[in-house]
């Protein structure tokens, strides 16, 4: 309970590109340093492959690769955040860590969207939160982790059952 | 009331005792499903059980349990003490497996988190009916009465000291000819234990001596109750019967009922020829000479305690000396050991191998011995912690057992059931995965293998229907086969069937289709030839679920048949999955593992002895042999790899007779790995069984020959 409430509000940024994103420190486990990763053939390109975790295998993606922006090039600043998501234990391979910033609930604001179909640009991205000047895009690991299509899906048939509700 | 009883490890323990039990008792029950009657030690044993599922359940509150198993009981008491003849075995051995699974079910049901809420009524019933039928049938020989007061749930509760208390003395005189008058003088005292804070009773030995008897109808039968009832409880309890000829019931204190029988002599007896402290005597001269009593579960112990010393009446429950030796540990932790001695394995080869030894010049015969030392230790507790995980298939195949004796009575089939090799050992996670198949395919041999008496009968076949389930280890491997000497597959049925289907390549004669072929068909989906779908089997669902399942842990099925003769379904089945001995090779940067048992040899190739197609793909002539050749490299799209067949190095691997030769660029070692799956995150590749931490801490992946060849 006390870690929860110690958790609250927390979010772990890290910076990719242009941008700082955000996650709820509750999600992350640890942030490693760089390590060999051995390859998985034919699988998506975002999945970098798979890392020995002190004896735990796990997989890592990369997140630039994931938002479908430039490759980078690994070198020692590269940080492996290690989240664990309903069980999911996956390593995000980041360019930067920035630091744990406190973001209070009135400075969160819902990701703004264009229209319905517009959903390619901020997918990934549930909500902004502003900590000074500074605007952090807070991701959602569900939809981080989780192919794109299939969320798509998934929500479309949320939308679907909820639009059956309301009639 | 009963959720505060349900929390945590009480249930646990009574779920897993109950269920042992049960299992126990449904082994005993098939052993002697073709005697005419059951032995005595199997009376005594299922009446145990009986007793003590009741009772466990009656602290539960688990009533339907309670009352199921209570008239079990009764069934089994009154065969114990009647010895009844003209018993229906085969009747009552139903009766016995109906209540097992009624209980099985509720068991299971509270282990899933439900509550217990099945309905006993009609089962009660219907022991009842069996229990009334067998009375009869016995005769006038049955003089025992029954075993009829409900026992209510028991609350085990220290007694009330604050309330009134009464004390009564009561003696029983019992009809002179009555026969083993100390079980009838144990059933009062049992009827009695309900309303009753605390009883002592003379003589005490009732239970163990049957010499008692005698004494009972002698000099009758003597009682102190301490209750909270009056003198009318006991006598609507114990009346005057045609075993009891007479009742006495006397008021005494407190004082009286501390000082025990020693106080008995001082209250006038009537109609008693021998004088009470003869009794007295009697029995204390038999306490001294048996100080210790053995007392089996089930056996009512009231006896031996302190006068006064208010304790409720318990049932003497000694655990199970064998019982002691198990503990039963969570699964979960069991894994986490695995996990933990894996690490243990590869975190020693990386100290053993650490490079900072290669240092030229080092004196290292210490080191080595004692690296010597801890590598054998390592060893053992590897060893160790997968023998704890292999556990004998017995259990699984007295499970079949009980499905073949079931419908070999519904389909009205003479059926044999015949294991070999059960205690073959396999590890406890395919137990779980064969489970389901081998039920399916043991229901499929007698269902449709096994044919009816009249087929059976006209086709001249003289014995009995049988079914074998048979285990066997060869070349790290599990074989289970199901064996029945029924009518076989019918290869032109399923060809047919096959045909109507479009299964059959076009262009392709039947005649062509090996046997192998054909049977293979029937574990395609929704491949049935069975036109009648009774309760176990011919909707056409089965089979692919059977080799899918099988499939999921590495295994394979084999089908052979005879037309006339039977079939038999082989399972091969690997005999751990977390453990392999493996080649590891590398390819590229890439560090890739073959099981050992799979790689037939490594060879260098010359240039000279590819074979290039003009499709792209290459097959290699190697002394006088064609390989079809799969550049891994290729394969997965890696970079850097060796391309030049020269430098390389060809594996021949088998799987299923069919050879393949991998070309990777070069071998690494022969090592035991410990498997680890792919986090399921990440898709399934093909020919991608699992992966593994070699000695340096670095992972490879494990391949995987017959998901290639697919």
């Amino acid at each position: 309970m006390d870690e929860y409430i110690t958790q609250r509000g927390k979010y772990v940024t890290f910076k990719s590109g242009n941008e700082y994103f955000g996650l709820k420190i509750e999600y992350v486990s640890e942030i490693i340093g760089f390590q060999e990763i051995t390859e998985i053939p034919e699988s998506e390109d975002y999945i970098k492959g798979l890392i020995n975790l002190r004896g735990k295998i796990i997989p890592v993606i990369d997140v630039r690769i994931r938002f479908k922006q430039e490759p980078f090039e690994y070198t020692d600043r590269t940080c492996i955040i290690v989240i664990n998501y309903n069980s999911l234990v996956v390593g995000l391979i980041v360019e930067k860590i920035a630091e744990v910033v406190e973001i209070p609930e009135e400075n969160i604001l819902p990701a703004p969207t264009i229209g319905k179909a517009d959903r390619s640009q901020n997918k990934y991205v549930y909500a902004i939160g502003k900590v000074g000047e500074d605007v952090k895009l807070l991701l959602d690991p569900d939809r981080l982790l989780n192919d794109a299509d299939k969320s798509v899906i998934e929500q479309v048939n949320n939308e679907t059952e909820d639009e059956g509700e309301e009639e | 009331m009963a959720e505060e009883f349900n929390t945590g490890d009480m249930l646990d323990v009574y779920l897993y005792e109950n269920q042992q039990l049960l299992e126990a008792l449904q082994d005993m029950v098939l052993e002697q499903k073709d005697a005419d009657a059951f032995d005595e030690d199997s009376i005594n044993e299922i009446f145990r059980t009986m007793h003590t599922i009741k009772g466990s359940s009656g602290i539960m509150m688990f009533d339907e349990i309670t009352k199921a198993s209570h008239k079990l009981e009764d069934i089994f008491y009154f065969l114990r003490e009647s010895h009844p003849e003209n018993v229906p075995h085969q009747e009552l051995i139903e009766h016995v497996l109906a209540t097992a699974d009624f209980i099985s079910g509720e068991l299971d049901k509270l282990a899933d988190g439900e509550s217990a809420d099945g309905d006993a009524t009609e089962l009660v019933a219907e022991l009842d009916k069996f229990l009334t039928k067998i009375k009869d049938g016995g005769g006038k020989k049955t003089a025992i009465k029954e075993n009829v007061h409900e026992e209510p749930t028991q609350f085990y509760i220290a007694p009330a000291s604050n309330c009134t208390k009464n004390y009564f003395k009561v003696y029983l005189t019992y009809t002179k000819d009555i026969e083993m008058a100390n079980m009838h003088a144990f059933k009062t005292v049992h009827a009695l234990k309900e309303i009753a804070d605390d009883i002592m009773y003379s003589p005490e030995d009732i239970l163990t001596n049957p010499d008692s008897a005698q004494e009972i109808v002698n000099n009758g039968f003597m009682m102190l109750i301490q209750m909270q009832g009056t003198e009318e409880d006991i006598r609507a309890i114990v009346q005057p019967g045609y075993d009891i000829q007479k009742v006495d019931v006397y008021q005494c204190s407190e004082r009286d009922f501390k000082l025990g029988f020693d106080s008995v002599g001082s209250e006038i007896r009537i109609d008693l020829d021998s004088s009470v402290e003869e009794i007295e005597a009697r029995a204390q001269k038999k306490n001294a000479e048996e100080p210790e009593k053995t007392y089996s579960p089930g056996d009512f112990v009231v006896a031996k305690k302190e006068p006064g010393k208010a304790k409720t009446l318990a049932k003497d429950k000694p655990k199970k000396a064998e019982k002691a030796a198990f503990i039963s540990v969570d699964i979960s932790k069991m894994d986490m050991l695995m996990d933990l001695i894996g690490e243990l394995v590869i975190s020693q080869s990386v100290v053993l191998q650490n490079p900072d030894l290669k240092v030229p010049g080092l004196n290292l015969d210490n080191f080595n011995k004692a690296a010597g030392q801890m590598s054998k230790i390592s060893t053992d507790l590897q060893n160790v912690i997968m023998s704890m995980r292999m556990v004998p298939l017995t259990a699984t195949f007295q499970k079949m057992n009980r499905i073949v004796f079931d419908m070999s009575r519904k389909l009205d089939k003479d059926v044999e059931f015949e294991m070999v090799g059960d205690t073959t050992e396999v590890d406890k996670n395919i137990i779980e995965h064969i489970s389901d198949p081998l039920m399916h395919l043991v229901r499929n041999s007698v269902d449709h293998g096994i044919e009816t008496k009249e087929e059976r009968a006209a086709a001249g076949k003289k014995e009995k229907g049988k079914v074998t389930l048979s285990a066997k280890t060869e070349s790290g491997k599990v074989w289970i086969t199901v064996a029945d000497n029924g009518a076989g597959l019918d290869r032109d049925k399923i060809l047919a069937k096959a045909r109507q289907q479009g299964l059959l390549e076009p262009g392709r004669a039947e005649s062509s289709y090996s046997d192998k072929e054909v049977f293979q068909f029937i574990t395609l989906p929704g491949f049935s030839t069975n036109k009648n779908v009774t309760e176990y089997s011919g909707r056409g669902v089965g089979m692919d679920v059977v080799v899918s399942n099988l499939q999921s842990v590495g295994g394979t099925l084999e089908i052979e048949s005879q037309a006339g003769k039977g079939s038999s379904m082989i399972l091969k089945i690997p005999l751990t999955l977390a453990i392999i001995d493996g080649i590891v090779m590398e390819v590229g940067k890439s560090s890739f593992v073959v099981e050992t048992s799979a790689v037939k040899e490594f060879v260098s190739v010359k240039e000279s002895m590819m074979i290039h197609e003009p499709t792209g793909e290459e097959s290699i002539m190697i002394r006088g042999e064609c390989y079809p050749v799969l550049r891994v490299g290729d394969w997965y799209h890696l970079h850097d790899y060796q391309k030049d067949v020269e430098k390389g190095m060809m594996v021949i691997v088998e799987v299923d007779k069919r050879k393949i030769c991998l070309f990777v660029d070069r071998l690494v070692g022969k090592q035991e790995i410990v498997v680890k799956p792919i986090p399921d995150y990440v898709h399934k590749v093909r020919g991608l069984s699992g992966c593994t931490q070699l000695g340096d801490g670095s992972i490879a992946l494990i391949m995987d020959p017959a998901g290639i060849m697919e």
